[in-house]
């Protein structure tokens, strides 16, 4: 089981870290079963806190705790595995190096990091032009078997909040919104998929954000 | 503090990434030159960074994390390299808590009087637009990719416990009520239609009564039982597996509030009390 191999590494922790030590400890006591990747906002905050001081150990554990996730959000976007660990490989030099940057009150640990490798993924995905993405394969068929993972997946009130707020909009908007986030579409691929001239996308998207911007109270 | 619609507007197409090659450019000059904007750029970023909540984890190859050492500049020294050196791709079985309850599935047959029930479906979709529901279609999978890409078989798919596995679309509702949070959400598998109902409100049935979730479609007529909503925080069923998929999709869900164990004759005995429908946000992509 993952959990076991990386619980030397907590018991480490434990010995190098008086400081932390409730903490590491916490960590190390995990029960089996429990992965790394569920390690809590707040073990993930004092991780980054952690890392802020240039501390190695936790920042292997801070990866191993969020590639996955941020792997995903990037791969979904770029279609592309070799891209996909470039954008990883440059959003954890950059957490590396910004740690410090992050500020608990305002962002989730996750949501901070995911914004950072999405954001990548999209200077990667504007730069290159319509025509080299369009080349890849998309062998988009969705296979079955999992039973309904999202039903346990985290739901944060603000995410709540912000699909309440997307779901006010009309439904082909909130395809378009979707859509562009998920997938990281540019106006034109969004403009073919709607069959709709480009500006009239430009033009649906910044109503959307508006209405998006007013519902949030942002 | 921005007011600018032009700059509003901008900041919030940078953060949702539809801004062209170009236009990223000059805006990334302004959040070099310009902290407010930057700020609002931000504040955008991390208001949608919540959406990848929804996105199913991939474990990247074990040797990116060798290539991050290496650009970072670690030291490595005192580390013995446990976690790429041992991926076990292992799928962790689902959570215990999550039971199917185990009380009767009752898709009842209905005579047709489903009239009354039309209404309160129009009625319901009204409230619906207040209502949010949203599909993640879990498309993007190692397997998927062309094949000379592919990472090799034995780390080919980890599966992270967390965010179990990627999966096929899927269909979120949130059952509430008109101006209020949500009570219950609805999570439907688009392959195997099992839905999963989530308690996330306080909502609780009235002493001797239960929660009952009902699927209302106009292609259905009367409105049609999914089964009690059990006690725990995760009902799980397979009864939508009965339905066709364009009716899963577009129908309205309602609970409403029953004689213990449901209700007795199969039709609802009132007003829905939360209600909401699937809208479809990511649908599969087919370019």
């Amino acid at each position: 089981m993952l959990c076991r191999s990386h619980r030397p590494l907590a018991d480490r922790f434990a010995s190098q870290y008086d400081a932390h030590r409730r903490t590491a400890t916490l960590l190390a006591a995990k029960p089996e079963g429990l992965d790394i990747d569920m390690l809590t906002p707040a073990e993930l905050v004092w991780l980054i806190a952690a890392v802020a001081k240039g501390d190695e150990p936790a920042f292997e554990r801070l990866y191993a705790a969020t590639r996955a996730k941020l792997f995903g959000v990037v791969l979904r976007i770029l279609r592309r595995q070799d891209l996909a660990e470039e954008v990883i490989q440059e959003t954890y030099v950059r957490i590396w190096n910004s740690a410090g940057r992050f500020n608990p009150a305002v962002a989730s640990p996750i949501t901070w990091m995911a914004s950072i490798a999405r954001n990548r993924a999209i200077d990667v995905v504007r730069k290159r032009t319509e025509a080299s993405i369009e080349e890849e394969p998309s062998a988009m068929e969705v296979a079955a078997e999992s039973p309904d993972p999202l039903a346990r997946r985290e739901m944060t009130e603000e995410l709540k909040r912000l699909l309440e707020c997307i779901g006010r909009l009309e439904p082909e908007r909130q395809k378009l919104v979707l859509l562009a986030y998920y997938n990281g579409w540019s106006r034109e691929q969004l403009a073919a998929k709607f069959e709709t001239p480009v500006n009239t996308v430009k033009t649906w998207l910044r109503r959307s954000m508006m209405d998006i911007r007013e519902c949030l109270g942002l | 503090m921005v007011t600018d619609e032009d700059q509003l507007a901008l900041a919030a197409e940078y953060a949702l990434g539809t801004l062209d090659a170009d236009e990223r450019a000059q805006a990334d000059a302004m959040i070099a030159a310009d902290k407010e904007f930057a700020a609002l750029v931000e504040a955008w970023g991390l208001k949608f960074g919540v959406l990848n909540q929804m996105v199913g984890s991939v474990e990247p190859r074990p040797e990116v994390w060798d290539r991050i050492r290496e650009a970072a500049g670690l030291s490595g020294a005192q580390l013995p390299l446990l976690l790429p050196e041992t991926p076990q791709p292992v799928v962790e079985p689902p959570p215990a808590e999550i039971t199917p309850v185990a009380d009767r599935g009752n898709i009842v047959a209905f005579p047709r009087e489903g009239r009354r029930w039309r209404t309160i479906a129009a009625a319901t979709s009204a409230i619906a637009a207040a209502l949010i529901a949203l599909v993640v279609t879990q498309v993007v999978r190692p397997d998927l990719l062309p094949e000379g890409l592919r990472p090799a078989p034995r780390t080919q798919v980890v599966q992270v416990p967390a965010a179990p596995a990627p999966a096929p679309a899927q269909y979120v509702a949130l059952l509430q009520k008109d101006g209020g949070g949500p009570a219950f959400i609805l999570t439907v598998d688009g392959a195997s239609r099992n839905f999963t109902v989530r308690k996330v409100g306080d909502a609780a049935p009235e002493p001797g009564k239960s929660f009952e979730l009902w699927v209302i479609s106009d292609r259905l007529g009367p409105p049609r039982s999914l089964g009690v909503i059990g006690n725990g925080d995760f009902t799980s069923r397979p009864t939508l597996a009965a339905y066709d998929p364009n009716i899963v999709k577009n129908a309205t869900y309602a609970v409403t509030l029953e004689p213990q164990g449901g209700s007795l004759n199969g039709k609802p005995s009132g007003e829905p009390v939360f209600a909401g429908k699937l809208i479809e946000a990511v649908p599969a992509e087919k370019r």
